[in-house]
Formats: C-alpha cells, structure tokens, sequence
C-alpha cells in the first residue's frame, strides 16, 4: 500500500550568524514523513532539534534546500502566504504552552479557526468532540491560571488540532509535565494519531515520550544520525532499543546541566 | 564591583527602561522651567503688573504646574519601577541587601534626574523664547522684547524638581523595603482575571453611572440661579462619579455580557481587544476615569479661552456700541470738552462722526412669566429712540410700530432665557406706559458703564414717553457720541483722549478693547500653556501604560503568529484596543466638555462655535498623535515578536 508523502525535506541547511562567523545548525538534512506516522525526533542538546521543527513548521526559513508540505513548496513561499499556510494546514504544541492568559480554554482553542472559513457551528462540533478526546470539556470557561499543567497542554494540543491540521509539530509537549499527565497526554496523542489519522512530528528528549512514535529520527550536529522504526513491537521493546541508539549518542549527559 | 559600577552597569543595560522615565522627567523640566522663564522676565513682569487678575492668574498656574509635573513623574516613575522590579528582586536574590539595593536605585534615580535637568533647562531656554513670542503677541504688546537668561527660573526649577526628585527616591525606598521578592517577580505580571460580575448589582450600578452622567448634563443647563455655586458642585459630582461607574462597572459589564454571548467563538480581533482591555479593567478604571476627567477639564478650559479670546473685539464693541460716549452734565464744562477733542481729531487728521442721544431714565417692571424670581421687583430702565441711534451711526433692526427691543449685554444671559414677547410697564408715580418686547438685542445701545436695562423704542414712542414723564422727576441723559471712522486711528485719538484734561473721557471702547486683549491674551496663554501640559500629561501616561501592556502581551504576540495570524491581523485586533482605550476617555471627556462649555456659555454675547470647535480640534489632533505612537510601539512589538 503506497501511502502519500505529507513532508519532504530534501538536503535543508540551516546557518545562523553573519559572515565570518558563520554557524551551520542544520548540515543537509533528507527526510520524508508519510502521512499518518508519528514521528519522534531526538538528539543531544544543541543537536538543532528545535531548529529543524523551525523550519520545517514554517516558523523559520531554511538557508538552503527545499520543503515540500503536502503539494506546497514552502520555502519559496512569501511570509504572508506562510502565515495562511501555518494557520490553515498546521498545529502546533509548544513546551511551555503559549496559552494566551486573558483567554478561557474554549476562546483559546478556537482561536486558529477565528478568521477562517469555518462555519461558527462546524467550529462548535470540532470543538466538542476535540475537548471531549482530550477530556477537557469540563474546563472550556476556565482560564489557563485556573488549570493544571497537564490541563494547559491538552488546551494546546486541542488547539493544534482545531483546525483538521494535515500536520501537527510539536516541540517537547511533555517537557513541564510530571510522568503521569506526559503519559497521559502521550496516550491521547497516539490515539489521536491512530484514529483520526493525524500526522505528528514531536521533539523530544525523553525516551519514553518518543517511544509512543511510529518512527524515531536522531539528530546529531545537524545531521541524521538514524532512525528506528517500531514496527510491530511493543512500545516496552521500541522503548529499549531507543535507550541503546541514544547511549551510542550520549546525548542525555548534557541534559543534567 | 563597586556600588557605582554597578549603577553605571545596569543604567547601560535598561537604558530602554529608563527613557521612558527619562522622558517624563525631562519633559516636567521643560515646561517648568519655561514657565518660570516667563515668570521672571521682566516684559511679562510689567505686563502682569498692570492687573491683579493677571499677576494672580500667573501664581496659580505656577502652582497647578508644580502640581502636575510632581504628580506625572510620581506617576511615570511608578510605572517605571514596576517594569523593573524583576531586577531589583534580582539584585537581592544575589545578595545585596536592602540597603544597598535603595541606596544604588538613589544614586542612579540622582544621575538621571541631574541629566534631566541639564537636558530640560536647555531646551527650555531655546523653547521659552518661543513661548515669550508668543504670549506677547497674544496681548498685543508691541515694545521690543529681549529674553535675558534667568538664573532666578534656573534655580526656582532646581527647587522644584529637587523636591520632586526627593519624592520619587522616597518612593524608589519604599517600594525596595515595602515588598516581598516574591511579589517582586511577579509584579510585572498582570494578576487580574477577569471575574462574573454579580448580575444584579453590575446591571444597578452600571446604569446609575449613566443616569448620574446624564443627570449631570440635564442638570448643567438648569443651573442659572441664586445657588449656582452649589450646582455646579452638584453637577461636577454626578458627572464625575458616573464616569467612574462608567469606567468600572458598565463596560466591563457590557463587554462581560457581549464576551459570553460569544460562547467561546471570541475570534482574533476581540482576543485581542476586548478580553486585553478586561483582564486590566479594575487597574485600568482609576486612569481611564481620571484621563477622561482631565480632559473634559483641558477641554473645557482651552474652549472658553480661546473663546475669550476670540470674541474680545466683539464682546467689546457690544459692550461699547459708541467709541466715545460722554454723558452731558449740568453745566456746559463736558460739552466744551467734547468739542475740544473734536478740534483735536480735525488738526490731527483723523476722521469722525459724532452726533447725539438722548435716553429717559424711568423705572418700569418686567410683565415676563419665566422671568427668575430671583431677580423680580422693579428695575431702572434706559428708554431710547430708534432714529437717534440711526442717526449716530449705530444700526439697530427698527422695532415694529409701538413695540420695544431690550439691550442689556450684562443681563443678557438671564434675559437670553425670558420667552417673547412679553411687557415691560413703566411707572412714573400713578402714571403708566406698557412697551411690548418683541425681542432681546445684542449688547448695549449706550455705552458701559450706564444704569439700566436699554429699551430701543420707534421715534413716536420715544416722544409719547416724554409727554408722560414731563414735569416730573425722571431724568433725561443726553449723551455725545462720536465714532472714529478708520479703525486704525484709534490708537491716535486714544492717546488725545487720555490727556488729564479730558475728564469726561474716562471710559472708552478703545481702552476697554485692549484691557480686554491683554487679559484675554494672558488668559488663553495660561489656558493653552495648563491645556498643553495637561494633554501632554494624559497622552504619555496612555502611552506609557500601553507600552508596559505590549512588552506583558509581547509572548502573546509571537504564539499568535506561530498560530499563523500575520502582523497585520494582529495590529488589526491591536489597533481595536486603541480605539478603546484612547478613544473613549476621549469621547466621555469631550461630550463632558461640550456640556460644560454650552453651560457656561452665559458668559459670551458673540457666538463661540467657531473658536469651540477650533480648539477641539486641535486638542484631538495633538491626542491623537500619542494613539499613533502607541500603535506605532506595538507594531513593533508585534513585528519583533517572531
Ligand atoms: N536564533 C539563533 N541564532 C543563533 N544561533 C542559534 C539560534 N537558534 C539556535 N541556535 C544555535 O543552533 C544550535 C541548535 O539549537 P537548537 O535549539 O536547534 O538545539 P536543540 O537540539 O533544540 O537543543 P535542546 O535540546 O537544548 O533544545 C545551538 O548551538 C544554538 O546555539
Ligand atoms: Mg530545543
């Protein structure tokens, strides 16, 4: 069964600095994200995990090479169009939230949807069954300083899914959270991934959060180190296999600082 | 590390902070120092010396200036001080204590403030020039002015602002020793949330700020009576506290109301509006209400002002029909006086007609049923004759047959308010004569200062009044009138009449007219040096509190445009925000300032529509600038933001 490519990143580099002190973050990076994976990133600190979800969320541009998101080559594309394109065929989940404080749960995640097309009574029954997946119904007149963490990163996540993304990027959504509501919140992004077919690219430096993907990329000085696919395996296997590729990397020493 | 690298140190690293600080302090400088330039000059002093009115009226505004700057700068400085209390919580978080941490804040709150003042003072000596210019073109002085540079302001200003300044340490002092680290941290983040407002109680005080303001205007035009002191308190009371109500209650209960029926669907533009502007509405009323209030108070101030000042030459010659009007005597000795100056005017040049009028003092009542009370009894009135004044050069609308029309510019403001037509009965002891009034006239027909209401009368009736009162008491003036034909010989014959010799030319329209501009030129000048400080006042402290609100909101700015939102959306909702925020103290403040000046507009004989509506203008315009500047700052802001 052929399924569609919904990302393509073809040999992407990515600078920062001005001349004569030039910092090449991303080192000519190959990727392909079919349509329905999960797929986890990890790698050291400063291995430019981040940067790479940058760029490849439209967020910021690449120096060089080309980004294919669904039929649409966003890297020639001008910012205005990105906006449109970010607010129409992505989500996103941040580590620190980013709810907006003066809004309540429900105005936060209609948000995305407030200047589109969408039908006032469309967006009400999106929002229904989104809260009531991420079981934060209860909460929808409720103001992030009102919530918990866990809470605040399912508003988040039901944002990110508001608008039928083709695709949801994520930046160590689990990063603020204790064990229980990372699981939690692993769990109904796996389900979500599962049963509505959303595709997912999520940062992480936790093994545990990345072993609920469907495929593991590693990140090292820029470049792609490997990739691990869990196949049929049990997440517990998935899990221990990913434990050995980051021990070759060693990666997670830094992470004590 | 010493104390004073440090200062020097952390001065270099929030020079953002601080000229936002820096600013308000060397803008207070300025304006003070200008004034007190103006204050010590010894061209103003001479003005201000001729009339009390004016040297007093130059006091008060002093003191109202100390005023304001103290209070803007307490104020900015406030807001400074919350900007930074991250910083000072850092300063003890590594260890300095409180002591040394007040005293580093005192030092650099010196530095500044002696920068302030160097940079104030110096553009104030460029600025007063200017000013000087301008107040002396405003009373018409016409002697050469020189500006000499004034230590006494230099050291008055020093004074002042070394008062202030020792405020504001005691305020940097207080905030060091009266807080908590933790509220230091969090100081700079709003805390308010906005809550259900308890329905029955929102709804009850939210309309009674309404009816209190609207009372207030009803009330303003019906307060013309013996207790006018007491009813201007009254309506300055409603008005202002139904703006606070207005301001505290009622919108935030509008928007609490308009927000739920959103039921969530809230949508960018009022994301960023309305639920911005109700998350700071209980910390945002107190300043909204007292812009809104300062405004009206600027508003109204500058308008009549400028209303003064715009009518002078009308109000004058309303006042003073005649240029010169010399009322006969007993003996010959005023007649010949006239004919001297008129001799004078002939070997001088200048062009003149003069003729005579003649007025029957009689006492008389007013027949009027909404006539106030408190002024009923009977008055003394000033029967002239139509054809006289025609033949003196002073053109009044005829009267129709057997009719009157009454001249009085000072009682013209309650007479403005009987309906016409009504009767005015003259009585010369058991003898009776009725005039119907047709109609209120504009100013005098005899110039001030003369007793009694005028009644302009045809020729006919004039003489059937005679017949009446022949014989017995009642007087009748004769007055000799003279107008000078150009207007630029005034200035000559002026300086004929005010010989010593000429004692019956005591009072003319000349004198009055410039009396009336230098005090009216004074007037405006205080009121648009007061207005321009009060709106520089209000619109930094707008901006001021804007620019904190775009750095707090700067995280929502960049999540929204990773949620894709462009800039320009997002400027859209901003620029939403401001129309609120600017414009409805603005709109409160200016319908206040309306009533006001339509209640207060007893007080003119011409017409003031025009200087009124000029004047707002332009205090709109200025106002504006400071909402331009703040969309400005958040643009950048927003820009910034990715
Ligand atoms: N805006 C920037 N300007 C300059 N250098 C940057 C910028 N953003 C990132 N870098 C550099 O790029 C490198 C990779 O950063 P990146 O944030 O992508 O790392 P990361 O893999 O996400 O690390 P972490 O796990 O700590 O989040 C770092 O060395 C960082 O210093
Ligand atoms: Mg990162």
């Amino acid at each position: 069964m052929e399924q569609k490519t919904v990302l393509h990143a073809q040999n992407v580099r990515k600078s920062f600095g001005a001349r004569g002190n030039v910092q090449e973050v991303l080192r000519g990076i190959d990727l392909r994200v079919l349509e329905g994976e999960f797929v986890g990133i990890m790698g050291p600190s400063g291995a430019g995990k981040t940067t790479l979800l940058n760029v490849l969320a439209t967020i910021d541009r690449s120096t060089e090479g080309s980004i294919l998101i669904g039929d649409a080559d966003i890297s020639t594309m001008k910012d205005r169009e990105l906006s449109a394109f970010r607010r129409d065929k992505l989500g996103f989940i941040f580590q620190d939230y980013n709810l907006l404080d003066t809004l309540t749960v429900k105005e936060n995640i209609l948000l995305p949807v407030s200047l589109g097309k969408m039908h006032k009574r469309v967006a009400e029954d999106q929002f229904k069954s989104i809260a009531d997946i991420l079981g934060i119904s209860e909460l929808a007149n409720k103001y992030p300083h009102e919530i918990s963490g866990g809470q605040k990163q399912r508003t988040s996540a039901a944002r990110a899914l508001i608008n039928k993304p083709s695709m949801v990027f994520a930046d160590e959504p689990t990063g603020a959270l204790d064990s229980k509501s990372a699981s939690s919140l692993l769990g109904t992004l796996e389900d979500v991934n599962k049963k509505r077919g959303v595709t997912i690219m999520m940062v992480t430096h936790d093994p545990v959060a990345s072993s609920y993907c469907s495929r593991v990329v590693f990140l090292k000085d820029g470049m792609i180190y490997s990739e691990l696919y869990r196949g049929d395996k049990t997440r517990q296997a998935f899990f221990q296999e990913i434990l050995k590729v980051q021990g070759v990397l060693g990666g997670d020493s830094v992470d004590t600082l | 590390m010493t104390l004073f690298n440090l200062v020097t140190r952390s001065m270099r690293k929030n020079i953002k902070h601080y000229y936002l600080y820096f600013f308000a302090l060397i803008l207070s400088v300025v304006l003070y120092f200008v004034f007190a330039t103006l204050q010590h000059d010894s061209a103003v002093i001479a003005e201000t010396n001729r009339s009390m009115n004016m040297s007093a009226g130059f006091q008060v505004a002093g003191i109202l200036l100390i005023f304001i700057a103290g209070i803007f700068v307490i104020y900015a400085n406030a807001i400074f001080l919350r900007r930074r209390s991250r910083e000072i919580g850092l300063y003890q978080l590594i260890g300095l204590t409180k002591g040394a941490v007040a005293r580093l804040l005192i030092i650099e709150n010196a530095l500044l403030s002696a920068g302030a003042l160097l940079v104030g003072v110096g553009i104030g000596i460029l600025l007063s020039r200017l000013f000087l210019l301008l107040l002396m073109k405003l009373v018409d002085f016409d002697g050469f002015i020189e500006l000499n540079f004034s230590v006494a302001a230099i050291l008055q200003t020093i004074f002042v602002f070394a008062a202030i300044i020792a405020l504001t340490s005691f305020q940097m002092v207080a905030r060091v020793y009266r807080s908590t680290l933790l509220s230091l941290f969090k100081a700079d983040k709003s805390e308010e949330h906005p809550k259900q407002p308890k329905s029955f109680l929102s709804a009850f005080l939210g309309c009674l700020g309404i009816v209190f303001i609207a009372f207030g205007y009803w009330y303003s035009g019906h307060m013309l009576n013996a207790l006018l002191f007491l009813n201007m308190l009254i309506v300055l009371a409603t008005t202002i506290s139904g703006t606070y109500l207005v301001f505290r209650v009622s919108i935030s209960w509008l928007l609490y109301k308009l927000r739920v029926s959103k039921n969530g669907h809230l949508g960018l533009y009022n994301s960023l509006s309305i639920a911005s502007i109700m998350h700071r509405m209980r910390g945002n009323a107190n300043s909204l209400t007292i812009i809104a209030v300062l405004s009206a108070m600027t508003l109204t101030m500058v308008a009549v002002a400028c209303s003064f000042y715009y009518s002078t030459e009308k109000d004058a010659k309303q006042i003073m029909p005649f240029h010169y009007m010399v009322l006969l005597g007993k003996d010959e000795d005023k007649d010949h006086q006239v004919d001297q100056f008129l001799q004078e005017l002939d070997s001088e040049g200048i062009g003149y007609t003069a003729s005579t009028v003649e007025s029957l003092y009689i006492t008389g009542e007013i027949m009027g049923d909404d006539f106030p009370t408190w002024l009923n009894g009977s008055t003394y009135f000033s029967i002239v004759s139509e054809e006289q004044l025609r033949e003196a050069g002073l053109a009044v609308q005829a009267p129709a047959a057997g009719q009157g029309t009454v001249y009085d510019a000072s009682l013209a403001w309650i007479l403005k308010s009987v309906k016409t037509p009504y009767e005015v009965k003259l009585l010369d002891g058991p003898k009776e004569f009725s005039i119907k009034i047709e109609q209120l006239g504009d100013g005098n027909v005899i110039n001030f200062p003369s007793p009694g209401t005028q009644i302009v009368v045809p020729d006919l009736v004039f003489n059937e009044v005679r017949d009446m009162i022949q014989g017995s008491e009642v007087e009748t003036f004769t007055f000799r009138t003279i107008n000078i034909k150009e207007d630029q010989d005034l200035d000559k014959a002026y300086d004929i009449s005010r010989q010593d010799k000429y004692t019956a030319f005591s009072f003319s329209y000349y004198e009055m007219y410039k009396q009336n501009v230098q005090n009216n030129g004074l007037t405006i000048f205080i009121a648009g040096f007061l207005g321009l400080i009060f709106l520089l006042t209000t619109g930094s402290i707008l901006y001021f509190k804007q620019m904190t609100e775009a750095e707090q909101e700067k995280n929502n700015y960049a999540t929204l445009r990773q949620l894709g939102f462009t800039s320009k959306e997002i400027m859209r909702g901003i620029v939403k925000k401001q129309v609120f925020v600017f414009g409805l103290p603005l709109l409160i403040g200016l319908l206040h300032s309306i009533f006001a000046v339509k209640s207060a507009s007893f007080m003119f004989m011409s017409d003031i529509t025009l200087p009124v509506t000029i004047s707002m203008t332009l205090y709109v315009v200025i106002y504006l600038i400071f909402a331009f500047l703040t969309v400005g700052y958040y643009r950048k802001i927003v820009k910034a933001a990715l």
